[in-house]
């Protein structure tokens, strides 16, 4: 028993700090906004079953471009080489494109789910939760 | 036909450049919708004297206890996505499962003996993308007694299990098992029905495997009320000649206890999960056969036993650590994954379903790098 408690505090002081509390607020936020699309949208059970596959797909895709936009950037924040920087500027500009293509291939996917309406209404409570998020960072601020 | 090539030539028009933009900028995502988790767990069953000491065994065996040790894991393989002409997702997943168990029953009056379990096997879950989840788990294990010299023995457990979610409020599940768990070797029908979600508060009866209530508290932590049978059938060293014939080395030591306690299971990180819970030990069960004996019996069973005995009911405690490993897809609200996650949780590793998301409740305490994926610098 000794030494599983030993075992298991190794792991635990291996494991713990690897997600920093930034990271477990994101999910936290994903969470959350899955929750409030969730109640905006009144999904059927049909809708349902063929919405929420393609829709976490379309999100992995467009996070995965703008964190790997985001990283690139971070590693060359000193001093630019003219190189560094035409790579940058193309990553930046194909990164947008990615980003516009993967918006409108999953929207057309999504409009044949669940309707032009409801994809309206996707965007806008999209649009609504982050407001939501941004004005209560605000008020935190103040 | 040109109407038919014109919408081909549309379809391709419109989903190459998304795909092609996007595979540009060579962005790994993840292939699979299951983590790698490993759960280790530590289990203590008070030792309690034999009641009735009637039999000659009982009273060179004077009292039982257990203390059980075992790691757990799963980790995906394959992972198939495809969508099917209903512009359903379908997906299909291969694993690969492990177990390790050291098991120590604690009798007073002979050696101390140690029960090594080891086993390797493969999972698939197969994923309809409407309501039916189709789920086979092999995983042949030995099983030796490291304490005394004795000989390893081979047997093999499996579940086939069709789960049918009706809604996200209730599933039920048909299947049949062979689990070793209640202390024998049939092959048990698998019964099961879920109410309420599971990320919510749900009321689980998953025969022959267990019957719970799980209440999350928050989304951290969850509660669960359950009663959950617990046993083995593992290979004893006759070094104590417990068996009369000394000749033979090893004879198979059965036993099966019904768990009944609380759990709470703490969700620490999203890479690591603890859970501990207590409980009553009752309609314990310990047996002791010789697989020579009864083969040269042929009308016998092959579970006559030489030596059966009831014991006291007794307190338990049990301890786990469920480490998960990597990313995968997102999966929300995708009901028939956290069916397979459940599933997983309730044949494998007893992981406390930590893949299955639980709802946040507050909006507040968000800084502004838990939202950056979701913001730009012109909406601040």
């Amino acid at each position: 028993m000794k030494r599983f408690f030993t075992i298991l505090l190794f792991l635990a002081t291996f494991f713990g700090p690897l997600r920093s509390p930034a990271q477990q607020d994101r999910n936290k936020v994903e969470a959350l906004r899955i929750s409030f699309i969730s109640k905006r949208l009144e999904l059927t059970p049909a809708e349902s079953e063929k919405f929420w596959p393609v829709y976490n797909e379309y999100n992995d895709k467009l996070r995965a471009i703008k964190r790997n936009l985001r990283t690139s950037y971070h590693k060359k924040s000193g001093e630019l080489s003219d190189n560094e920087a035409e790579e940058l500027y193309q990553l930046d500009v194909q990164s947008k494109q990615a980003e516009a293509d993967v918006h409108k291939h999953y929207s057309e996917r999504i409009k044949g789910i669940i309707g032009v309406k409801k994809t309206v209404k996707l965007r806008l409570a999209e649009e609504e939760f982050k407001r939501e998020m941004i004005n209560t960072i605000r008020e935190k601020g103040d | 036909m040109l109407p038919v090539c014109k919408g081909i030539f549309l379809l391709l028009g419109f989903q190459l450049p998304a795909q092609s933009s996007f595979d540009s900028l060579k962005i790994k995502l993840p292939k699979h919708y299951f983590n790698t988790v490993i759960a280790v767990d530590a289990y203590r069953k008070k030792e309690v004297p034999f009641s009735d000491t009637s039999k000659a065994l009982s009273k060179r065996l004077k009292s039982y206890g257990i203390k059980q040790f075992y790691v757990n894991f799963y980790t995906p393989l394959a992972t198939k996505s495809w969508m099917g002409a209903d512009s359903i997702s379908k997906n299909s997943h291969l694993l690969l499962t492990g177990t390790f168990v050291s098991l120590r029953p604690v009798f007073s009056g002979i050696t101390d003996h140690n029960l090594v379990k080891f086993g390797i096997g493969m999972r698939y879950i197969y994923n309809t993308g409407k309501k039916g989840v189709w789920f086979a788990d092999v995983s042949p294990f030995l099983t030796r007694d490291v304490s005394s010299p004795s000989k390893p023995y081979y047997r093999l457990a499996s579940t086939f299990i069709y789960s049918q979610n009706e809604s996200p409020n209730f599933n039920w599940r048909l299947g049949i098992t062979k689990s070793f768990q209640w202390g024998n070797r049939y092959y048990l029908p698998f019964i099961g029905i879920r109410v309420g979600r599971l990320d919510k508060v749900n009321v689980s009866l998953q025969f022959p495997r267990s019957m719970s209530v799980n209440v999350p508290l928050n989304s951290k932590v969850i509660l669960s009320l359950y009663t959950r049978p617990q046993g083995g059938m593992y290979n004893f060293s006759n070094v104590d000649t417990l068996y009369f014939k000394s000749s033979d080395a090893t004879f198979h030591f059965t036993r099966y206890e019904l768990n009944s306690g609380l759990r709470v299971d703490v969700r620490a990180g999203s890479h690591i999960n603890f859970y501990l819970a207590s409980g009553l030990s009752s309609r314990n069960n310990i047996s002791f056969y010789s697989e020579g004996a009864n083969k040269n019996r042929p009308i016998a069973n092959y579970n006559t036993y030489f030596y059966k005995v009831s014991l006291p009911n007794s307190l338990y405690v049990n301890f786990g650590l469920v480490l998960v490993f990597g990313k995968t897809r997102s999966y929300y609200n995708e009901k028939n994954i956290y069916d397979a996650a459940d599933l997983n949780n309730v044949i494998g590793a007893p992981n406390g379903n930590i893949q299955v998301p639980l709802p946040a409740k507050n909006t507040s305490k968000q800084n502004l790098e838990s939202v950056r994926d979701l913001v730009d610098y012109n909406d601040i």
